[in-house]
């Protein structure tokens, strides 16, 4: 991330493809990125997060030509006392754009980890579809999570979704692992896994996929 | 010669007693079938045997070859020799199966397996189940169908070759070819020596694996205890009998539409219906 300038705009040009890899190891700071996406173009962004610290990362993703769409996933692993935010934010400013952001976070020792973004269908923006995902695991008594996606819809003829949830790992998922003669802390530790790791999907970079394994595993 | 003893075994969920003195014996090599009306407290004596948090244990005691089961964790009971094939397996996003395999397979293990050792192992036992192997790179039961899930449970304890194995409604959402497949797998453990601990609501899947005995939980206390011939009473005439001869009041489950006919026996249930049309 630290190669990414504080503020950075860029714009996918017509029936362009884009993608934007994210990777953060160590410390974490404040960031906006703001992209605009032309006509029949394609955004897909993804965000593997592993650094401590304190700031804001704003993304804010304007879909301002038919057709355009953008898919944004993020993985972030709160430790220590950091406080993160994230504002991944969509507007569908024409018709006929589609959108997919989904947040994935953890927050564990005294973390403090806020997702918020809004999903915004300008008026006129008929055949649009939007999703807002964000999931936060709160893994210990001091941690904190605050998932709060927002949409806001001014024309009908959409689609529309967000879901946000904020809790403890869940304990049927331990159960049953544990029943299998998995120890409490080893079933936690795949069950963290499994949720962080599906970002790798989203990385090209074979070098980058490995240095993000080693993060997960030594992370958790 | 291993056995699992459970005595007087009182356990509440959410401060509602559910069992009220249970009594039972599984010894290595015996297969038990676990009868009783639907909300009587079948599932959860099983669930309270593997050590289910969501359920207390309020008085009584379980043993496994003499082991306190009650004052371990569920993974030491499961490194004991329990096993519980679970009615509704979790799904567990993201999780690779392979990989959750391995991680219980090695946890019954001094040393881990070697890879070249787990793979075969695992292929066979896929092969064995009539599972696709590509199914072990999908996540764990995400998205598996109801039969799927139900198969993937059998694999498990064909994996981790448990003393006593307990089947929570295994055969439910199997079509006939994975009840076959599901039963021939039993049947290789019954021949292990492994003891058998069976929910069922059919005698199909009874008829298949040969219980040696059988026992009804009424009321959260067992009712009726003896041979395998009191499943085929229980298949033809449901629960009334007990009623009748024992002079035991069914008490009918919390919310649920019932009738006196029908108390919770799929069986008479079904024969209810088929009557009706």
């Amino acid at each position: 991330m630290d190669d990414i300038p504080t503020s950075l705009t860029y714009t996918v040009n017509e029936g362009e493809n884009v993608h934007l890899n994210i990777v953060s190891f160590k410390d974490f700071s404040d960031r906006t990125i703001d992209i605009k996406v032309l006509s029949n173009g394609s955004f897909e962004g993804a965000f593997a997060d592993f650094s401590r610290g304190n700031g804001r990362f704003i993304l804010n993703i304007h879909l301002i030509g038919e057709g355009a769409k953008c898919h944004w996933s993020l993985a972030s692993l709160n430790n220590g006392s950091s406080e993160k935010h994230f504002d991944t934010s969509v507007f569908h400013e024409v018709p006929h754009t589609e959108a997919l952001m989904s947040n994935y976070g953890i927050a564990r020792d005294n973390g403090r980890l806020f997702f918020a973004g809004v999903s915004e269908i300008r008026q006129g923006s008929h055949k649009t579809k939007t999703r807002q995902e964000s999931k936060i695991i709160v893994f210990d008594p001091k941690a904190f999570g605050r998932a709060s996606p927002i949409l806001r819809i001014g024309e009908n003829d959409v689609e529309a979704s967000h879901a946000a949830v904020v809790g403890r790992l869940n304990s049927a998922h331990l159960f049953y692992l544990e029943s299998r003669g998995i120890s409490e802390e080893e079933a936690k530790r795949l069950i963290t896994l499994g949720y962080l790791r599906p970002i790798e999907n989203f990385f090209v970079d074979a070098s980058v996929i490995e240095r993000i394994e080693k993060a997960i595993e030594g992370g958790i | 010669m291993s056995q699992l003893v459970i005595k007087n075994l009182e356990v509440a969920v959410k401060d509602k007693k559910i069992l009220r003195g249970v009594t039972l014996t599984v010894n290595e090599g015996e297969t038990l079938a676990l009868l009783g009306p639907n909300g009587h407290g079948k599932s959860t004596l099983l669930a309270a045997i593997m050590g289910n948090p969501a359920f207390q244990v309020t008085g009584g005691g379980i043993q496994l070859d003499g082991q306190d089961l009650l004052k371990m964790t569920p993974d030491l009971r499961s490194k004991a020799g329990i096993f519980l094939a679970m009615q509704y397996p979790s799904e567990i996003p993201g999780l690779n199966s392979a990989d959750f395999l391995k991680s219980a397979m090695n946890a019954h293990r001094q040393k881990p397996m070697s890879l070249f050792e787990f793979y075969n192992a695992l292929q066979n036992a896929y092969k064995d189940m009539g599972i696709p192997f590509e199914m072990s790179k999908r996540n764990l039961n995400e998205g598996f169908s109801g039969g799927e899930k139900k198969r993937n449970e059998i694999l498990q304890m064909r994996l981790l070759q448990p003393k006593i194995a307990m089947l929570d409604e295994i055969d439910s959402g199997l079509d006939v070819d994975a009840m076959q497949i599901v039963a021939e797998a039993i049947e290789k453990e019954q021949k292990r020596g492994a003891g058998f601990l069976i929910i069922s609501h059919y005698a199909r899947l009874y008829n298949m694996v040969h219980p040696t005995k059988a026992a009804v939980l009424i009321n959260g206390r067992i009712a009726v205890e003896g041979g395998p011939e009191i499943i085929s009473r229980i298949d033809a005439d449901g629960y009334e009998w007990i009623k009748d001869e024992l002079g035991i009041e069914i008490e009918k489950e919390e919310g649920g539409p019932m009738n006196t006919l029908s108390i919770g026996s799929c069986a008479t249930k079904e024969r209810l219906n088929n009557g009706k049309k």
